[in-house]
């Protein structure tokens, strides 16, 4: 009995095996899958509306761009909203402060991820470690609007941070926000504070796993401590700071506006404003709508460009690539 | 394996821990500077410009009653607590379906759809079009601007498609002779197994919802109803505009300003409170789902 009905089963199955290996056609993947057709719908609806929709609003970068005359009827002005940003009195400046900021955190900020966690690693009291890197999370957590909330009372003009900085260094007392010199250490100095300890954790994690022998051979060969970090724990974590840093590159112009949307004000944009903050103030607030689009733009293109770039040139040099 | 102790590691591990404990001490102090500030005398906390390590004068809670007071830090507290389980519920549910639609090895459109997701991570539209859109879908000045369109994006979704992946199709094999369906499948069989990764992805999820203002201050530009808390304590805490907490009545204006300095402390605690406490709990899967990679910052 088991055998008579065993059979026609494991039949059926093979069948229905080769017919999957021969058959490719769509009409029979289609019925086979109904069910994963019909689920795909609103997947697709959704990125279709939220992400490639967008990307044919791209389209009214090159319009003067009137929401009551919509995507079709507005007047179609060519590149003249990308000559207005090239040519505009503040281009220079807002490029100049994207890549200020951008590269002080990719000179500063990056490094100091990767020496906290190799100085984490050499921490032997286990409970001052785990607590120390318990707390470093901590800032991450906070939202920008109370980190921003901190930071402004702490730069008021009686602020804690001002009072150490006129008595460290003697600057004359004032709200260290309303002057634009400070803006870039103030940005720099927050990020770094909130961020450090979320950005060390993926160092920390890569120095976990690796190969403890290699720290014995190179011990025994007389490599003191410090030899070792940088002969065997750096090597063995490069792949994973490559990768960081093409991610790195990659977003290099898309500086964070919440925070300095939050933070700035009109006596220091000479140094505070960026390219996301100006599409935000002139598109959303001003509702220069095609102008903003031609902005955020050319801040997509050179992003993918530099995203692609720097892929290509660790893909080469160093041998690691992401995409 | 046994480390001698030479001077200069001696001299090392003096500096290395005073680096290490005194940057730990700097992401500790604000929080505690903010909540002992939050229970201090106002009058006293007027005049201090410093680092506050204990209570000025005589301890009071006097700054948490206006607060729990104020209608708009209930409205704000349920409108946010609104905003994160729905984005939670919702967006992993259809982050869950599409990792699993794009993981499927006999389904046509799972390579498609995969590349159609993930290019959305190369090039994107921007801030200006997106925010046109949802003025087009009219969802301006609705609850659903905040919800929907962060229901799903395409790190979270290829950080399903990997877990999936993981999974031996023996499982689903076994399921599918027992007569069950894609959905079955889905929810029954395949979602308990990749469950650290849907509760990191919900864990990031709800900490970004939480803390988003951004979002809420574009698209609920006239429905202060609707705000959620974030968008309360910009008021507060960066157009240091406390009036709405503090009203005036028949107090002197030096007492306003005063109770509007404290009550800046204690919107802060309030609205931050919640996360930080969830955070010991939450600190494994926190560092396991930086770990994943993928996930966006």
């Amino acid at each position: 009995m088991s055998v008579k009905t065993a059979q026609p089963l494991s039949e059926k199955k093979a069948e229905r095996k080769r017919r999957g290996k021969i058959g490719g056609s769509w009409k029979h993947d289609f019925l086979m899958n109904k069910w994963l057709y019909i689920l795909t719908i609103p997947v697709v609806a959704f990125f279709l509306i939220f992400n490639y929709l967008p990307m044919a609003g791209l389209l009214m970068a090159f319009e003067n761009y009137k929401p009551a005359l919509g995507l079709f009827k507005s007047q179609w002005v060519g590149l003249q909203n990308f000559k207005d940003f090239f040519m505009g009195p503040s281009f220079w400046t807002i490029l100049r402060n994207t890549m200020v900021i951008s590269l002080l955190n990719l000179a500063i900020a990056f490094p100091l991820s990767i020496i906290f966690a190799l100085l984490l690693n050499e921490m032997n009291v286990l409970w001052v470690k785990k607590l120390t890197q318990t707390v470093s999370y901590m800032p991450y957590f906070i939202s920008i609007v109370v980190l921003c909330g901190l930071v402004t009372e702490f730069c008021s003009s009686r602020g804690f941070i001002t009072n150490l900085m006129v008595s460290v260094f003697h600057i004359p007392r004032e709200n260290l926000l309303t002057n634009p010199d400070y803006f870039w250490a103030i940005n720099l100095i927050s990020d770094i504070w909130q961020n450090l300890g979320y950005s060390s954790i993926i160092f920390v994690a890569a120095i976990t796993s690796v190969n403890q022998d290699y720290h014995e051979a190179a011990a025994l060969d007389g490599a003191n401590r410090f030899q070792r970090v940088w002969h065997v724990t750096i090597p063995s974590i490069m792949s994973t700071i490559v990768t960081m840093l093409i991610l790195k590159c990659g977003t290099l112009l898309n500086v964070g506006f919440e925070k300095i949307l939050l933070l700035y004000n009109p006596s220091i944009y000479s140094t505070a404003d960026v390219i996301s903050s100006h599409v935000q103030r002139l598109g959303i607030g001003q509702a220069q709508y095609g102008y903003a689009t031609a902005v955020g733009l050319f801040n997509s293109v050179v992003g993918t460009v530099l995203l692609f770039l720097s892929n290509h040139i660790s893909r080469k040099y160093a041998e690691t690539s992401i995409v | 394996m046994i480390e001698r102790n030479t001077p200069s590691r001696i001299v090392f591990n003096i500096i290395n821990y005073t680096l290490m404990i005194g940057f730990g001490l700097a992401c500790f102090i604000p929080f505690w500077h903010v909540l002992m500030c939050s229970i201090s005398d106002p009058r006293l906390l007027m005049g201090n410009s410093g680092l506050v390590l204990w209570p000025l004068g005589k301890p009071t809670l006097e700054g948490y009653k206006l607060v729990l007071k104020n209608p708009d830090i209930w409205s704000g507290y349920l409108n946010t607590i609104i905003y994160v389980v729905a984005t939670a519920v919702a967006g992993t549910v259809l982050t869950a379906l599409a990792g699993y639609l794009v993981s499927r090895k006999n389904f046509k459109l799972a390579k498609p759809l995969a590349l159609f997701i993930m290019f959305t991570m190369i090039f994107s539209g921007g801030t200006i079009p997106l925010y046109m859109v949802v003025r087009s879908l009219g969802m301006l000045n609705s609850r659903w601007s905040i919800i929907i369109p962060t229901l799903m994006n395409a790190y979270y979704v290829i950080m399903m498609k990997s877990a999936f992946e993981q999974i031996s199709p023996a499982y689903e094999e076994a399921a599918r002779i027992d007569g069950a369906g894609p959905l079955t499948i889905l929810f029954k069989v395949l979602l308990p197994m990749v469950m650290p990764t849907l509760v990191v992805i919900i864990m990031f999820t709800v900490i970004m919802q939480w803390n988003s203002w951004y979002q809420a201050s574009i698209y609920l530009p006239r429905t202060r109803d609707m705000w959620p808390l974030q968008l309360f304590m910009r008021e507060v805490l960066i157009n240091n505009d406390t009036s709405r907490i503090v009203t005036s009545g028949n107090e002197a204006n030096a007492m306003v300003n005063m109770t509007g300095n404290l009550v800046k402390y204690c919107v802060t605690v309030v609205g931050t409170a919640p996360i930080l406490l969830a955070y010991p709990f939450a600190q494994k899967y926190f560092v396991k789902g930086v770990t994943m990679g993928g996930v966006k910052e």
